[in-house]
């Protein structure tokens, strides 16, 4: 049977730039606003370019534990009034911290609009430091560290291989800190912190939803603008010197399976070879038909295989992780990992998958545009990460550029063994108790 | 990150009702239902096609059935290889993806418009001519057992089927998830004829939503699925006794790394037919349901024992089960289970405000369109779910309506009648060496098993 394979045509229409609008009040905050009027509901997005690497030991983690007490109370709305009057209101929020930035999400019916700007300013002017719940929260954030980390085979792993990948930038450490650190932050810590990251003007808010975009601007100069500019945060300056040789670690913990990792440092969201290393992470990943699954889940090697990167303002971490199949020794998933890295260096990618890959790539772009929700974090993304939200009406375009010599040549100068860090969880047998 | 997201909590718009776009439903000669709800704005056309019977159609020594049948059902067909299958659907940009829930089995499968055809031809080699080849059974059954290992690495996803098994018990087909001896048993020709005998006309529900042609979908559909044998719609079993304990139960799971214990509080709920179930959203919303809810303010913004604690409500043809899941550190693990036992019981006995409703009334509503109808794979969802129960429009289009007749009466009724306090079911994961003790303080006896042995609660 033979497959055809024709380019996907993207519909101009959508891939414009839609109704999007933007205006940079006085005081420096960058505000993007889309309408859509479908349903009676906002996403409101805020993203503050503080996260891990902004940080320095003895206080990791410490934009994850401010992110959190975002929620703990403020001059106008007290201890636990964020959530209670929000949901009273018909929303509900989240946040998330990376390594790069802090992100509060909130999403609500379009009546409590004036509501939300009134809160959010609140809480981004007046912050309260209550010690009580200062004290309450770390035992929370110990509690999600203990989740995703300690009792958490991946976790725990991804945490290590990262550790040995960066050396020297902060990268090295864990976006939710170490234990210690978790034991030690101070309020001045979170004063610090506060007064380091969430300046205005180090801060992008995205609104997708059933507003106006006259109204965004007319409450964003009540309530936002007042605000005053100061200085962001310092520059990172510790850049991470090369890897002149594989490192190699391992984890030995009880667990009936072992998880391989396997880091190799790639360049930051704003470098063109970035969209390369993408489409190579769907050959290598994406479907069934992909080369990961066929070479190791289909051949009854691993339970799962695959690799990407994420977006960073610092150069990152290409990272593969494998699940060896129980009998399987690990040895033998990394040796055809490593010949698939090898093959993408020596031979190009026949057009046919190429062109499947990018299919898939394009297909995404509409797959991730279906909800206010999902809309809003990409357009605050890209504005963060590659520096405009536009980017995001052209990314088809980078796609279809991607070239078969392009992979060969961004295979050859990144996936090398020098390059490489491969973290290893060992299972640990139980001892045997009569 | 604040919370983890719970799998989409229900949760509304305080402005006018939300209603149910336009579409159409048809049933073909062979008993075949089909929906078209068509959505513009994004050049996508998804086929979601649901067959009766689910896990409750495993046969009893056979969990997995169903979902194996399902998992397999692109692993090679009539016509196309299970690697012929993959690269047509990867080449079109295309997912395909089969799994099930207590009572059906459910394939989603999603395609640029302008591929309505070759998907279509695509979702309909898989689900009407699978091939089970030999080999891919194989595999697949040798995968899905190693699986089993690795969700017992993981103490948060192992919790659940051990809560199963435990509470509804082998004889119910809610308490039979699959472990290694099922998998076992299960070979070839029994999902060749579960699949000859399920995946018939009249046991079909296929949803067309997106972006698309009616006229033309309508005559490639009904082509398509008109063709299949009428067959008989499964008879579900009549319901089984739904657990009852005369005495609280309480199973311990050994797993000597974890440096938490995981808990699941479980008692007797309902089925999704309910005439409760309204306003047994509402209450379980405050309950456990919601940031602010009494669950989750006690555990965790009051006393930071744990990153999560809420409760949930399952919603399945036959009566389930309401439960209260939470983790705390090792040391605190009775404290925390106390904690949770005391917020049960004043909610039993105090039940809520008028403000507490009218907070939880807005809440609920405040989200139900970015969950129900934002989307055309949402809407789709919604169809299949009626269709599937026998429900009618109203369960969206009155739902406002609905919720605000909830009176505090009502609620608190609902809140005494479900949320009890009395021989309720303990599941504990944790290191037992250190948690034996405290949990042998929630029922008579504590039944031990290591997360390291094949099986669940296994009674």
């Amino acid at each position: 049977m033979r497959t055809i394979l024709a380019a996907l045509l993207l519909s101009p229409l959508l891939l414009a730039q839609q109704d999007v609008r933007t205006q940079t009040l006085a005081n420096g905050m960058k505000v993007i606003v889309q309408e859509d009027h479908a349903i009676p509901n906002v996403a409101m997005y805020f993203f503050y370019k503080v996260g891990s690497r902004n940080e320095h030991p003895g206080a990791t983690g410490v934009s994850h534990f401010f992110e959190h007490m975002m929620f703990n109370g403020a001059k106008k709305y007290g201890p636990k009034e964020f959530d209670r009057t929000m949901e009273m209101n018909g929303g509900s929020n989240n946040a998330y911290t990376s390594n790069d930035v802090t992100v509060y999400t909130d999403w609500f019916p379009s009546s409590a609009l004036e509501l939300m700007f009134d809160m959010e300013a609140d809480r981004i002017r007046d912050l309260a430091f209550d010690p009580k719940m200062i004290e309450s929260e770390r035992g929370v954030v110990y509690s999600e560290r203990r989740s995703s980390v300690d009792n958490s085979n991946g976790g725990m792993l991804s945490e290590l291989a990262a550790a040995a990948a960066f050396e020297a930038h902060p990268y090295h450490w864990p976006v939710l800190g170490w234990p210690s650190d978790i034991e030690s932050w101070t309020m001045e810590d979170l004063k610090s912190h506060w007064s380091m990251g969430y300046a205005p003007n180090n801060c992008v808010m995205v609104i997708v939803g059933d507003v106006r975009f006259d109204q965004v601007l007319a409450l964003s100069r009540k309530y936002l603008e007042p605000i005053p500019r100061r200085e962001p945060p310092p520059p990172v300056r510790t850049k991470e010197p090369e890897q002149l040789g594989e490192r190699r670690v391992t984890l030995s913990k009880p667990a009936q399976l072992p998880i391989q990792i396997f880091l190799y440092h790639v360049p930051d969201a704003k470098n063109p070879d970035m969209p390369v290393l993408d489409v190579i992470s769907t050959i290598l990943s994406q479907g069934q038909s992909s080369r990961l699954y066929k070479r190791l889940v289909d051949s009854q090697l691993a339970l799962s295989a695959g690799g990407g990167v994420g977006d960073a303002l610092d150069p990152t971490l290409f990272r593969f992780s494998i699940a060896p199949r129980s009998g399987v020794d690990p040895a033998a998933t990394e040796k055809a990992l490593f010949e698939e890295l090898a093959r993408l260096q020596s031979e190009p990618v026949p057009d046919a998958e190429l062109r499947k890959a990018k299919n898939q790539m394009l297909a995404d772009l509409y797959r991730r545009r279906k909800t206010i929700e999902t809309r809003a974090n990409l357009l605050g993304s890209y504005e963060v990460f590659r520096g405009d939200y536009a980017k995001l009406f052209t990314a088809d375009q980078e796609i279809e550029a991607v070239t078969a010599e392009a992979i060969q040549r961004v295979a050859q100068k990144y996936f090398t063994s020098k390059n490489r860090t491969v973290a290893t969880l060992i299972p640990e047998k139980p001892e045997v108790k009569q | 990150m604040k919370r983890l997201m719970l799998a989409l909590a229900l949760c509304a718009s305080l402005g006018a009702q939300v209603k149910l776009p336009p579409y159409t439903r048809e049933v073909l000669p062979n008993g075949a239902v089909v929906y078209y709800m068509q959505r513009t704005g994004l050049p996508l056309v998804s086929f979601r096609v649901l067959v009766r019977g689910g896990n409750e159609s495993d046969p009893a020594a056979m969990a997995g059935l169903a979902s194996v049948t399902a998992e397999l059902l692109r692993r090679g067909t009539a016509q196309r290889t299970a690697a012929q299958f993959s690269e047509q659907i990867d080449a079109l940009g295309g997912t395909f993806g089969a799994g099930t829930d207590e009572q059906s089995t459910t394939a989603y499968a999603e395609f640029l418009s302008k591929d309505f055809n070759a998907g279509l031809a695509l979702v309909a080699d898989a689900l009407l001519a699978p091939a089970f080849p030999e080999e891919e059974v194989r595999k697949t059954l040798s995968r899905r057992a190693d699986g089993l290992k690795s969700t017992k690495d993981s103490p948060g996803a192992a919790i659940n089927p051990y809560y199963r098994s435990f509470f509804f018990g082998s004889a119910h087909p809610y308490g039979r998830p699959a472990d290694e001896a099922s998998y076992d048993r299960i070979r070839r020709q029994d999902m060749v004829d579960y699949h000859q005998k399920t995946y018939v006309g009249r046991n079909l529900i296929v949803i067309v939503a997106g972006d698309f042609d009616p006229a033309a979908a309508k005559a490639r559909v009904t082509q398509t699925f008109g063709g299949v044998p009428p067959g008989a719609a499964y008879a579900f079993a009549a319901a089984p006794a739904a657990p009852k304990n005369s005495e609280p139960r309480v199973l311990l799971v050994d797993k000597p790394d974890a440096t938490q214990t995981y808990f699941v509080i479980a008692q007797p709920g309902v089925r999704r037919s309910t005439p409760d179930r309204v306003p047994l959203i509402l209450v379980n919303t405050l309950f456990g349901g919601r940031f602010t809810s009494m669950i989750n303010d006690a555990l965790r913004v009051t006393s930071g024992l744990t990153y999560g604690a809420s409760s949930s409500v399952q919603m399945a043809r036959l009566d389930g089960a309401i439960t209260i899941n939470s983790y705390t550190k090792t040391e605190t693990t009775a404290q925390a289970i106390d904690l949770a036992l005391d917020v049960l019981k004043r909610f039993h006995d105090q039940g809520m405000t008028a403000e507490q409703l009218a907070s939880v009334k807005a809440y609920v509503k405040g989200s139900y369109p970015t969950r129900t109808v934002q989307t055309a794979d949402q809407v789709a969802n919604v169809l299949g779910e009626m269709e599937l129960f026998g429900l009618d429009r109203d369960e969206v289009d009155q739902f406002f309506a609905r919720v605000d007749a909830v009176t505090l009466e009502q609620a608190n009724a609902v809140a005494r009648k479900y949320y009890r306090t009395e021989n309720l079911t303990f599941v504990l994961l944790g290191n037992a060496a250190k948690i034996r003790e405290a949990a042998a303080k929630y029922g008579p006896k504590v039944v031990e098993k290591q997360a390291r042995q094949p099986g669940w609660a296994g009674m």
